[in-house]
C-alpha cells in the first residue's frame, strides 16, 4: 500500500477555518443572499427619501432614523436573517443531502458547525452593517465632523452584531434538532418576541429583543416606535451585552453538542 | 491478511424497522462487492462504516479504530454517497477544490488534485459549468471524483454506476480495478448483479438486513448444497451423451434443447460429473462445442439464496 | 363469444373519460399533506380561537343583563354591527394566523414540485396548467375559508339564534354577502400571494421566510414612510392596511386610512396579476437550465 500523503486530520481551529472559508464563499454565491442584500437597500432608500423630504426637520430626522433602527433592523431584519441562516446551518445540509460531504472529511464536527455558523454570521453582519452604514451616514450627513457620530455608529453596529450572534445561535440550536425549526423560529421571533416585550417587570427579560432595545436609543417619536418602547424597562448596557453573549454561548454549546452526538438521517 | 474494515455483531434499527442485523464481517484490501436488493441494508452498512450513523449494537472499526465521531480516519477514507445531491450553485471545479481544501490541501495542491480527478472522470471540459446544469451521468462522475481526489486508502462507493451510460460504466469499472491494483480497499454496493460481477468475485450478499453469504462467488455456489449444479453441454449428439449418464445415480435431471444439440444436466456431484464427462468424450470421440455452468454466477447464487 | 387473451400486455380498448374536475386530486393531496404535519394541526385548531372568542362576545352581547356587572361602562364594546365582523376578519392576529397557515401549508405547494421535478409528471397526465394552478389554489382556499367564511357564517347564525329574532338580519340584509365576499377575497388574494412566492424557489424553507418577510416588511415600510412623509397614502405599502381598507368597503365601514379604497384594491389586484404572470411563466413541464 502506498504511504498516505494526505495532510491529516484537522484540529478544531483548523476545521473551523476551513469550513468558514468554504461557506463564506458559498454563502455569497447564492441568490438568497442577494435578495437579503437588496432588503438591506431599502432603509438606505428611505434614508435618502428622509433627507430629501425632511429638510429643516433635524429632530424628526433623528426620530425617523431611530425608528428605522429599531423597527426595521432590530425587530425585523436581524431576526429574519438570523432565522434563515441560523436554521440553514444544519437544515440545508440535511434537506440538500450534502451533510455526508462534510462529515466524511477529516474535520471535527464541532468545527464544522462553528465554521458554518461563523461564516453565516459574518455574512449577515457585513450585509447589515453595510446597510446601516449608508442609512446612518446619509441621515446624519450634517454631523460628519462630530467624532461622537462615529462612536454612535460603532455602538449601533456592535449592538446589531451582538443581536445577530445571539439570534443565530438560538435558531441554529433549534435547527439541530427540530425538523421544522423555521416555523418554531418564526413563532418565536415574531410571535413571542413581539408579545412578551409588553409584559411589565422581569418577564420581558425572557426575550432577546429586550436586550437589543436596551442597547438602542430611547428617544421616541410617535408612531410604531413609541408603541415598541412603551413598556420597556431596559437593562443596563453592560447587562444587555453580557446576556446576549451568554445566550449565544449557551445555545452554541448546546447546538455543538447536539450536532456531534445526533445522527442525521435524510428523509426518504 | 489483516482486515481493513471490521464489523462485529453490527445492528441498526430505524425506530421499529430493522436496518441491519448482527452483521460480522472482515473486509480486506481489494474490491468487495456489497450485493442486495433495494432496502436490503447496503446503504445502512455504508453509512455505519463511514461514521454517519452510530450502531445500536456492535462495533465497526476501520484500520482498527472506531468510526463514529472519529474524524481523524477520514483523511484515509473516500465516500461516494448514493444520493444525487450537491451544492448546486457551484461549478464542478469549485466543488472539488472546495472539498479538497476542507481535507486540508493548500490552494495549489487542491487545484492539482482536482484537475487530476476531473481528468480521470473525463469532466475537464465541463469543469467551469454549474453542477445544476450537469447531466445525470456527469453528476455521478463528479461525485465519484470527490471520493477519490484526495487519494484515500479506503474507498466506499454506494451505487457508483447508477445513472451512467454503458460506456461510462465500463470506464468507471476499469478505474475501480486500477485502484485495486494500487492496493486500495474498495467496497462497492449495487443491486445490479452484472456490475458487481464485472468488478470483483469477492462479494457480500445482504438481504433484509442480514448477511446471506460472503466470499468468492464460485465458492459460495459450491457451498449451496440444497441446489444441484447445472451444467450445459452443446455437442453433435446430445442424446448419445445423455445415454451414457442415465444410470448415474448422482444425476438428478437431464433435459434437451429444442435443436437436440444441447443437454442440460443437474447434479449434486459436479466434479465427479466433469471427470466422467471427460472420459466419455475421449472414449466416444464426441466433439464438444460448448460447456458452461449456467448457475455458477451471481444471479443464480442470488436467486437461490434470496428468491427461492 | 369468449376470447382468450395472453397473460401479457394488451392494449386497453375502452374509452378515456375526461375528469370533470381534474384539479381536485391535487387539492385533496395538498390538504392531506398539510394535515400530516402535527404542528399544522395545532395551528389550524388555534386559528379557530378568534372565531370562538367572537362567538363569546356575541353571546355576551345578547345576554347583556346577565353580564352587566362584568361589562359596566363598556356598552360600546358589545354592540354587534357589521363593523364587528369586519374587525374580526381583518384583526391583525387573525391575519397573522392566516399567514402562519400559509407558511405551514402553502410554502411548499409549488416549491416542492419544482424541487422534485414533479411538474413533468403532472403534465404527462391529461392536466392543463390552469387545472394544476386551480388545484394548488384550492388548497389555500380551503384553509383560508375554513378560518374566515366558516366561523364568520357560524357566528352570524348564532347571533340570530342568541337574539331569538331576525332583527339583525333585517337591519343588515347584505351582511351575509359581505362575509362571503370578503372571505372569498381573502382566499383569492392569499392564494395568489402564496403561490407567487412558492414558485420563486425550490427551497421551501426559503419560501416560508419570504411569505412571512414580505407581509411583515410591508407593514414595517409603511411605518417608516409614514414618519417621513406624514401622509396616510403610505398605508398603500402595507398589505395588512390594504386588506383592512378593502374590508371597510365590503362591510360599509369608514376606512381606517383616509385613502381611496379603490387604490388599495388596485394594489392587491396588482399583486394577484403579477402572481398570475409569474406563475404562467414558471409552471411548465420542461425546465430550462442555463
Amino acid at each position: 500500500m502506498k504511504p498516505n500523503t494526505n495532510p491529516g486530520p484537522a484540529t478544531l481551529w483548523m476545521s473551523f477555518r476551513r469550513v468558514f472559508s468554504m461557506f463564506f464563499f458559498l454563502g455569497r454565491k447564492t441568490g438568497k443572499s442577494r435578495v437579503f442584500l437588496l432588503l438591506g437597500l431599502i432603509p438606505v432608500a428611505t434614508a435618502v427619501m428622509a433627507r430629501i423630504f425632511m429638510t429643516g426637520r433635524a429632530e424628526d430626522v433623528v426620530a425617523v432614523f431611530n425608528e428605522i433602527l429599531i423597527v426595521f433592523y432590530v425587530t425585523f431584519d436581524i431576526v429574519i436573517l438570523s432565522l434563515f441562516y441560523g436554521t440553514s446551518i444544519v437544515a440545508e445540509e440535511t434537506e440538500g443531502r450534502t451533510l455526508s460531504y462534510l462529515t466524511t472529511r477529516p474535520l471535527a464536527k464541532t468545527g464544522i458547525f462553528l465554521g458554518k455558523y461563523a461564516a453565516y454570521v459574518t455574512l449577515m453582519f457585513l450585509m447589515v452593517s453595510a446597510s446601516l452604514f449608508f442609512s446612518f451616514f446619509i441621515m446624519n450627513g450634517h454631523r460628519f465632523r462630530d467624532p461622537a457620530l462615529y462612536l454612535t455608529f460603532l455602538r449601533y453596529a456592535g449592538a446589531l452584531g451582538l443581536g445577530i450572534i445571539a439570534y443565530t445561535a438560538l435558531f441554529a440550536f433549534l435547527g439541530t434538532f427540530l425538523k421544522r425549526a423555521i416555523l418554531v423560529g418564526l413563532l418565536f421571533g415574531f410571535g413571542w418576541e413581539n408579545v412578551v416585550q409588553y409584559f411589565p417587570g422581569s418577564t420581558q427579560r425572557l426575550s432577546l429583543v429586550h436586550y437589543m432595545k436596551s442597547l438602542m436609543p430611547r428617544r421616541a417619536a410617535g408612531g410604531p416606535l413609541s408603541i415598541l418602547l412603551f413598556r420597556l424597562e431596559p437593562s443596563t448596557p453592560a447587562v444587555a451585552v453580557l446576556m446576549l453573549i451568554v445566550i449565544a454561548a449557551v445555545f452554541l454549546a448546546l447546538a455543538c453538542w447536539l450536532f456531534r452526538t445526533k445522527e442525521y438521517l435524510y428523509e426518504e | 491478511m489483516t482486515a481493513v474494515i471490521e464489523t462485529k455483531s453490527l445492528s441498526k434499527w430505524y425506530g421499529n424497522v430493522l436496518g441491519l442485523s448482527d452483521v460480522s464481517l472482515e473486509i480486506e484490501s481489494g474490491i468487495t462487492g456489497l450485493l442486495g436488493p433495494n432496502g436490503a441494508g447496503k446503504s445502512t452498512f455504508m453509512k455505519l462504516v463511514t461514521g454517519q450513523m452510530k450502531p445500536n449494537i456492535g462495533r465497526v472499526t476501520v484500520a482498527g479504530q472506531d468510526v463514529w465521531n472519529n474524524f481523524r480516519l477520514f483523511s484515509r477514507i473516500g465516500f461516494c454517497p448514493e444520493q444525487d445531491a450537491f451544492y448546486e450553485d457551484v461549478t464542478g471545479w469549485e466543488f472539488l477544490t472546495g472539498l479538497l481544501r476542507l481535507a486540508g490541501y493548500s490552494g495549489a495542491e487542491a487545484a492539482k488534485r482536482a484537475a487530476r480527478a476531473l481528468e480521470i472522470v473525463e469532466l475537464t471540459q465541463d469543469k467551469d459549468r454549474k453542477i445544476r446544469s450537469y447531466s445525470r451521468g456527469m453528476r455521478q462522475r463528479v461525485k465519484f471524483a470527490q471520493a477519490v481526489a484526495h487519494d484515500p486508502d479506503i474507498i466506499i462507493l454506494d451505487e457508483p454506476l447508477s445513472g451512467l451510460d454503458p460506456l461510462g460504466k465500463r470506464r468507471l469499472i476499469r478505474l475501480v480495478k486500477d485502484f485495486q491494483s494500487e492496493g486500495k480497499t474498495i467496497i462497492v454496493s449495487s443491486h445490479v448483479l452484472p456490475e458487481i460481477e464485472a468488478m470483483t468475485s469477492r462479494i457480500v450478499m445482504i438481504h433484509q438486513g442480514k448477511i446471506l453469504a460472503q466470499g468468492d462467488i464460485h465458492s459460495i455456489r459450491d457451498l449451496i448444497e440444497s441446489y444441484p449444479h447445472m451444467i450445459s453441454l452443446k455437442c453433435g449428439d446430445a442424446r448419445a451423451v445423455a445415454a451414457r449418464f442415465v444410470h448415474d445415480a448422482s444425476i438428478l435431471k437431464m433435459s434437451f434443447g429444442p435443436d437436440g444439440r444441447s443437454l442440460v444436466v443437474e447434479t449434486y456431484k459436479r466434479d465427479a460429473f466433469f471427470s466422467r464427462l471427460q472420459a466419455v468424450v475421449l472414449e466416444d470421440g464426441i466433439e464438444v462445442e460448448e460447456l458452461t455452468s449456467p448457475d455458477d454466477n451471481l444471479q443464480a447464487v442470488f436467486d437461490y439464496l434470496v428468491v427461492k | 363469444m369468449a376470447t382468450v387473451r395472453e397473460k401479457g400486455y394488451y392494449h386497453w380498448d375502452g374509452k378515456l373519460v375526461e375528469r370533470r374536475l381534474p384539479w381536485l386530486p391535487i387539492t385533496r393531496t395538498g390538504i392531506m399533506l398539510a394535515f400530516k404535519k402535527r404542528g399544522f394541526r395545532f395551528l389550524f385548531a388555534g386559528a379557530f380561537l378568534p372565531g370562538i372568542v367572537f362567538l363569546g362576545i356575541i353571546y355576551i352581547s345578547e345576554n347583556l343583563e346577565s353580564f352587566q356587572a362584568m361589562v359596566r361602562g363598556s356598552d360600546r364594546l358589545i354592540n354587534i354591527t357589521p363593523g364587528s365582523f369586519k374587525t374580526f376578519l381583518t384583526f391583525p392576529p387573525v391575519l397573522f394566523l392566516m399567514i402562519a397557515m400559509m407558511v405551514f401549508a402553502g410554502s411548499g405547494l409549488i416549491a416542492d414540485d419544482l424541487k422534485h421535478n414533479s411538474l413533468q409528471i403532472y403534465f404527462s397526465r391529461p392536466l392543463r396548467k390552469k387545472d394544476y394552478l386551480l388545484g394548488k389554489m384550492a388548497v389555500v382556499f380551503f384553509f383560508i375559508l375554513a378560518v374566515t367564511l366558516v366561523p364568520g357564517l357560524l357566528v352570524y347564525i348564532f347571533k340570530l339564534i342568541f337574539a331569538g329574532s331576525f332583527k339583525f338580519f333585517l337591519s343588515y340584509p347584505w351582511l351575509v354577502l359581505s362575509i362571503v365576499g370578503f372571505s372569498a377575497f381573502l382566499a383569492v388574494f392569499f392564494a395568489f400571494y402564496t403561490l407567487l412566492l412558492s414558485s420563486l424557489s425550490k427551497n421551501s424553507r426559503y419560501v416560508m421566510v419570504l411569505v412571512f418577510m414580505i407581509y411583515l416588511f410591508s407593514d414595517v415600510l409603511f411605518g417608516i414612510l409614514q414618519s417621513i412623509f406624514r401622509t396616510p397614502y403610505m398605508a398603500l405599502f402595507s398589505i395588512r392596511a390594504n386588506i383592512d381598507q378593502v374590508g371597510a368597503l365590503v362591510f360599509a365601514q369608514k376606512p381606517s386610512h383616509p385613502v381611496p379604497v379603490l387604490w388599495s384594491g388596485l394594489i392587491l389586484g396588482g399583486i394577484c396579476a403579477l402572481s398570475a404572470l409569474v406563475l404562467n411563466r414558471k409552471i411548465r413541464g420542461v425546465e430550462v437550465i442555463r
